[in-house]
């Protein structure tokens, strides 16, 4: 029985193993070659100079071309009807999993160009934002089909301007009406709003142990109050969930880190984090990684000491780092942005590939799945014409999983299809209209 | 004395309600092609109502002495349509629209849950229970002098449920009666179900702000209310030693809903409404629907019940000629008509409503663009009678043309939403309504 | 003694300043073929001679050893705020955007703030000049072509009046918050072009006022400003993006008799050919963008110049802001990797700019008797790899650090 039902197993994943033959295989963490990447049941097999061609294979003929894994963007808000619930402080009972669209043509895009794995944040309106969720770009599937399954959960917080801006006077006034300003409307009043939130954290976390064990003595209580809020802040403190935390100031980038400290939790990565690269050695002591722009500045004040030497830096002083795009343009080129690195601050080409592939990964903590080509990880790859960290390099083909999701061939024959589509149905529209015309007042249910 | 007040009821019905003709208690409709939804059709037969329920039915049937005899050869009867989700009978409600697939836009203007005016603060989460009015009841709210009923009968309905739906948390629904002088002769079954829409405070208007916070808005009062409900019974068995839970109106509505009614339109928006109501363990409606025909799979998976919308999508009237919609809403303007004979080829249960529209005329073409992209058109029937009776839980005594249901019958010249068809009867609980022949709208009124 | 002191100073300096020769560099003159191992040599700020090897040259002349590296005209991005925002979301920090709707008398190049931060910045990846485009109500005001290197806007200013910058007006039903039907926006629209029309019937009548030169008339500061454009002296910016506004500028423009360049143009469809025919050139902005419209293909922005391209109309990029302007060879390249032949990607950033500008006698290519704006780089400029070693605006060696080379070495060193 059991037999038969491996066999039934088997059967049903039986897609052909796919070789990807003749390329620059640029593995992010076993060197770079010309050879071949075997693909099998949605895993990575192998990949070498020489490999073992499985019997039935699928043969991709890349000569000339390079691939390397999936781009994994730490940072974006694809993908998702709702990004900000911006009325509270602390939002964390909200979750972009609630709100996901797996329709939205932002998932199309990033997979062209290269990004198989995205973190999808809340946004900075909160100092203690919404929950996040890392999906993958399966473009195609639903909401089931584009969740990175098992993928930690995460949560976004935010400091500086952004968390503080609706307790600013002056932005929130509008003429004639009333004026409510929402806590904080300092750096002062954000670090105050963490630690309060997280003072209630505590003592709802401990009201529930008191309960459960009076429960389990057996004596009737009632329940204290499940609070979402609270929940996933207890989350944080029991290391089940991940923290991204939007900054930008040395200042208040250290703040965090000192609260995190009080309160026993980590930072799992500064997202932005534009002046990271001055205080470092504090990112680096506490552990936290660090996702930044590539050479975003000067589009606020807290934006202008940003450099685009950020990155190099903090990778120097021993920083885990990523690049992110938070934006889902960017997003399709996060390849020469890693590539800038290299000018900016002399990366390595390997150095400069991490940011956006293995270092992303282990942010998330999905290292062990993906960010790199090695056996047994997941089949997530692109392959480029050029080399990825060229301004000219362009994406053919996008694998995830070990299946083709985006193929630059197949991209140019539906547009055609889709034109004609789309003529076709104005057509067909345009001919019902006189008769609907004749017949059709635009009548409205009496008030 | 029972007979003087129904001459009077009678007498004050007609003063005040025009198109009604004086209504004997007995009536049977003799001759007529009877179209009874739960059984085959009888090419020729007779249906009596007495009191305001049907007492006979058949091919066979002998019109009772005293009965007053309507002529049906020609004609067909029909069990009186009901319009699965309205806001007929309530005066307060918001303009009929679409539901808003992202939350944006709930239909109406925003209007703070109080009614305090503009002073009030903004909520700060969902313990101040912002646009929550879960314990209002439609059938408390009902006005028998809402001129939006007459229309709405003379286009064949007899029945409504009829919703508040103005909140996230709206109110509670009631099956109505589309005919009575009183609210209270009206209503047929209440509560109905909680309708929910995903409408947001507004703009820095306070909590929810956004879609992300009304679904948890909406998570946290299910577990508040379920969390209440515990408390309540704890603290009836055990009093003392206790603290008292403190009373909620807004989660006693919640709690005494026997359903909810969810918005989805897209496949998206479908399979998270159905996730969900699965999440809240409630029973489930949604409503909208109009990309539903992609999402049959999803519905049947979750046992889902639909309203579909009438009001199919339409190219707007006033855009930009050069702007060009979406291939997706191109294809959703085309394909909008086919989801009902999709839900019905998937077996999934599922009611028409009238929506935003209004003229009789509307009602029977948009349900004819329906039977024309393959709904078969008893089933189109059975959309607008039987099945929302079934969805609402009154299929006892609605939805058919059977022995014992109430008396809600049309009577028509011809098959239904075809273009030459008059009702020419309207029965609502056994009272004969006589809909005003149809004038043809002046021109002018046409491209208005 | 003091008589050797002045002569050392004069050796020392005469030639250092704008007078020097690169040698052993791959001279990329962007008009003709590339010369490998030249002698590139540069006097009082002019090329002098592209040679090889073997080219003689004074001794006092300057020789900078340049073995391995490039030499390509520095670049010119077509329409920036450079200078005139520091910090977009601080309102005290921009003065791109004017009040009213008529105002050809103001002038950007005055507000270019020559200390600003980005300046150095966005020199840092070899653009030597920018236009300095005003913003706000129909006629803005008047783009200036500036250096990005002098002590003043004065010695930064190439051409003040370059261009004047006009927003046509569009038909627009789509807002942010509010929506109006097509029949109102019509309406607005048709008031807007109105207005516009009658605003350069003004203008012409005060051109006839003044040439008769009566006793009653009186100067006008504003109007006077569009004595040039009249004159087809100064040509107007426009900036339309779409094919209806594009055809509608078009048709304008030939009526009132005046040469435009067009700005932002994204989805120019069908007007190419008219483009083509009337010659106007167009500035095409950022193609690193998203695509327009849902049903665009993804590439629909990075595909925009090889069509621009391909119907024959001279184009060049502008960056549109402050922020991102130091990437417009970027911008470049990614419509060169969507199929813009390569050799028109590098021309659109260098030589047809100031071609459009009508500067292209002085810049815009390294060709004998043309301004020394150079940059030696250690490769291609539209690699995002690639570093730019030096730069030469009017044979003026200009510093390439900026705040960022600054805080990067401050804080790298930090302990």
């Amino acid at each position: 029985m059991k037999a038969l039902l491996l066999l039934t197993a088997s059967v049903l994943s039986a897609a052909p193993p796919i070789v990807i033959q003749n390329a620059t295989v640029l593995t992010v963490t076993k060197g770079s070659f010309k050879g071949s990447v075997v693909v099998q049941d949605g895993k990575i097999k192998e990949a070498g100079e020489k490999v073992m061609i499985p019997p039935g294979a699928q043969i991709i003929d890349a000569s000339g071309q390079f691939i390397m894994p999936g781009i994994i963007d730490a940072h974006s808000h694809i993908a998702a009807d709702s990004i900000n619930e911006s009325s509270v402080s602390v939002s964390s009972m909200v979750g972009i999993e609630d709100v996901l669209d797996p329709e939205a043509i932002s998932i199309y895009r990033a997979l062209a160009g290269g990004v198989t794995t995205v973190n999808v944040l809340h946004g900075s309106a909160n100092a203690i934002g919404g929950k996040c969720v890392v999906i993958k770009t399966r473009w195609g599937k639903d909401r089931e089909g584009i969740l990175f399954e098992g993928a930690k959960p995460g949560i976004k917080f935010a400091l500086g301007e952004n968390p503080k801006r609706q307790g600013m006077s002056a932005s929130t006034r509008t003429p004639g009406g009333p004026q409510y300003l929402r806590y904080p409307g300092t750096r002062m009043g954000v670090e105050d709003v963490i630690r309060q939130a997280f003072n209630d954290a505590k003592i709802y976390q401990a009201e529930w142990k008191t309960y459960n064990g009076r429960k389990a003595r057996g004596e009737t209580v009632i329940p204290p109050k499940r609070d979402l809020k609270l929940d996933a802040l207890v989350e944080i403190l029991e290391g089940k969930r991940l923290v991204h935390a939007h900054c930008y100031r040395a200042d208040e980038i250290l703040m965090l880190l000192r609260v995190a400290d009080e309160f026993g939790f980590k930072i799992k990565t500064l997202q932005h984090v534009l002046e990271g690269y001055k205080v470092a050695k504090e990112i680096k002591e506490h552990g936290a990684g660090a996702s930044t722009f590539s050479d975003w500045w000067a589009y606020k004040v807290e934006a202008f000491d940003a450099i685009p030497y950020n990155a190099a830096i903090m990778v120097k002083k021993g920083i885990l780092v990523s690049l992110n795009s938070d934006s889902g343009e960017l997003m399709r080129r996060l390849n020469t942005e890693a590539g800038k690195t290299m000018k900016y601050g002399g990366l390595t080409e390997t150095e400069a590939l991490s940011l956006i592939t293995i270092n992303p990964a282990r942010q998330l903590d999905i290292d062990e799945r993906v960010g790199s080509i090695e056996p047994g990880k997941d089949a997530d790859l692109v392959i480029y014409d050029k080399h990825p960290l060229s301004s000219f390099a362009k994406v053919q083909k996008v694998l995830i999983d070990g299946s083709v999701y985006f193929d630059r061939d197949r991209d140019i024959t539906e547009r055609q299809q889709r034109e004609l589509r789309k003529k076709q149905l104005l057509e067909k529209e345009k001919q019902s209209q006189p008769q609907q015309k004749k017949n059709a007042a635009p009548t409205r249910r009496l008030q | 004395m029972l007979r003087h007040l129904c001459v009077l009821v009678c007498l004050a019905a007609l003063t005040l309600i025009p198109g009604k003709a004086e209504t004997p208690a007995v009536i049977a409709i003799r001759n007529a092609r009877i179209v009874t939804v739960s059984g085959p059709v009888i090419a020729q037969g007779t249906v009596v109502v007495r009191n305001g329920l049907i007492e006979a039915v058949g091919e066979t049937i002998t019109p009772p002495a005293d009965a007053w005899i309507i002529d049906g050869a020609g004609l067909t009867v029909y069990p009186g349509l009901i319009d699965s989700l309205s806001t007929l009978g309530l005066s307060d409600a918001a303009p009929m629209g679409a539901p808003s697939p992202s939350g944006r836009r709930g239909g109406g203007p925003p209007s703070s849950s109080s009614s305090s005016g503009p002073a009030t603060p903004p909520a700060r989460g969902p313990e101040d229970r912002p646009l929550n009015t879960s314990y209002l009841l439609a059938a408390d709210q009902l006005a028998a002098n809402d001129r939006r009923i007459e229309a709405a009968r003379n286009a064949g309905f007899t029945s409504a449920v009829t919703f508040p739906n103005r909140n996230i948390f709206s109110g509670q629904g009631a099956v109505i009666n589309l005919a009575g002088e009183r609210p209270g002769n009206m209503v047929v079954h209440s509560p109905a179900g909680m309708f929910l829409t995903l409408r947001t405070a507004g703009f820095t208007a306070g909590y929810p702000g956004s879609l992300l916070g009304v679904i948890a808005y909406i998570r946290q009062i299910y577990l508040d209310a379920a969390l209440y409900k515990e408390a309540k019974q704890i603290y009836a068995a055990h009093p003392v030693g206790n603290r008292r839970p403190d009373y909620d109106k807004h989660l006693e509505g919640v709690l005494a809903a026997p359903r909810i009614l969810l918005p989805a339109s897209s496949p998206k928006d479908i399979e998270r409404m159905l996730r969900f109501g699965q999440e809240l363990k409630q029973e489930t409606i949604l409503y909208g629907l109009h990309e539903g025909y992609r999402a049959t799979p999803l519905l049947k998976q979750y046992n889902g019940k639909a309203l579909v919308d009438l009001r199919w999508p339409e190219k707007s009237r006033d855009a930009d000629p050069e702007q060009t919609d979406s291939l997706r809403t191109l294809e959703l303007r085309d394909k909008a008509p086919s989801t009902a004979a999709e839900l019905h080829k998937a077996g999934v249960p599922f009611a028409f409503y009238a929506g935003a529209l209004a003229q009789p005329t509307d009602v029977s073409r948009a349900v004819k663009k329906a039977i024309d992209a393959g709904l078969a058109p008893g089933d189109a029937i059975r959309a607008l009678t039987l099945s929302p009776a079934e969805i609402f839980g009154v299929a006892d005594r609605l939805g058919s043309i059977e022995k014992g249901k109430i008396a809600n019958l049309i009577v028509t010249t011809g098959d239904l939403f075809q273009d030459r068809t008059r009702i020419k009867y309207v029965l609502v609980d056994g009272v004969k309504y006589e809909p005003a022949p149809p004038q043809p709208a002046p021109p002018s009124e046409a491209t208005r | 003694m003091k008589h050797l002191s002045f002569f050392l100073a004069a050796t020392l300096f005469a030639g250092a300043d704008d007078t020097f020769v690169l040698r052993g560099v791959t001279v990329h003159p962007v008009t003709g073929p590339d010369v490998e191992n030249a002698s590139l040599l540069v006097v009082d700020g002019k090329i002098a001679e592209i040679g090889d090897a073997k080219l003689k040259t004074p001794k006092t002349t300057r020789t900078i050893d340049a073995k391995g590296l490039h030499a390509y005209p520095g670049m010119i991005d077509s329409a920036t705020q450079v200078g005139m925002s520091e910090i977009s979301s601080v309102r005290e920090t921009s003065d791109v955007s004017e009040l009213g709707d008529f105002k050809p008398q103001l002038r950007a190049a005055i507000a270019v703030n020559p200390a600003s931060e980005h300046i150095p910045v966005i020199r840092a990846n070899g653009i030597t000049a920018a236009m300095a485009v005003p913003d706000g109500g129909i006629i803005a005001g008047q783009a200036s072509l500036m250096h990005l290197d002098g002590w003043t806007w004065e010695e930064m200013a190439i051409r003040i009046d370059a261009a004047m910058h006009l927003r046509f007006p569009t038909i627009s039903t789509g807002g942010f918050l509010s929506r109006t039907s097509f029949p109102e926006a019509r309406r607005n629209y048709e008031t807007r072009l109105k207005n516009l029309s009658e605003y350069f019937e003004q203008a012409r009548r005060y051109q006839k006022a003044k040439a008769a030169a009566g006793p009653g008339f009186k100067p006008d500061l504003a109007l006077e400003a569009m004595l040039p454009v009249l004159a087809k002296k100064t040509p107007i910016m426009i900036t339309a993006t779409r094919e209806r506004a594009i055809k509608d500028a078009v048709t304008w423009s030939e009526k009132e008799g005046v040469r435009i360049v067009l700005a932002e143009v994204r989805r120019p469809g069908e007007s190419l050919a008219l483009l083509k025919q009337k010659n106007i050139p167009v500035i095409l902005g950022p193609t690193q963008e998203l695509p327009l419209e849902e049903d665009d293909p993804y590439d629909e922005a990075f595909t925009v110049p090889v069509e621009v391209h391909k119907a024959g109309v001279k184009f060049a990029f502008g960056s549109f802001g402050n922020q991102f302007s130091r990437n417009l060879p970027y911008q470049a390249a990614t419509a060169a990797a969507f199929g813009l032949p390569y050799e028109e990607a590098l021309k659109s950033v260098t030589l047809y700019p100031a071609q459009i500008w009508g500067v292209d006698d002085r810049m815009g290519s390294i060709e004998k008797g043309k301004w020394a704006d150079i940059i030696v780089t250690d490769g291609d400029p539209l690699e995002v790899k690639t570093n730019v070693k030096r730069m030469f605006i009017q044979g003026k060696e200009v510093d390439l650090e900026s705040k960022h080379t600054r805080l990067y070495k401050k804080y790298l060193a930090r302990p």
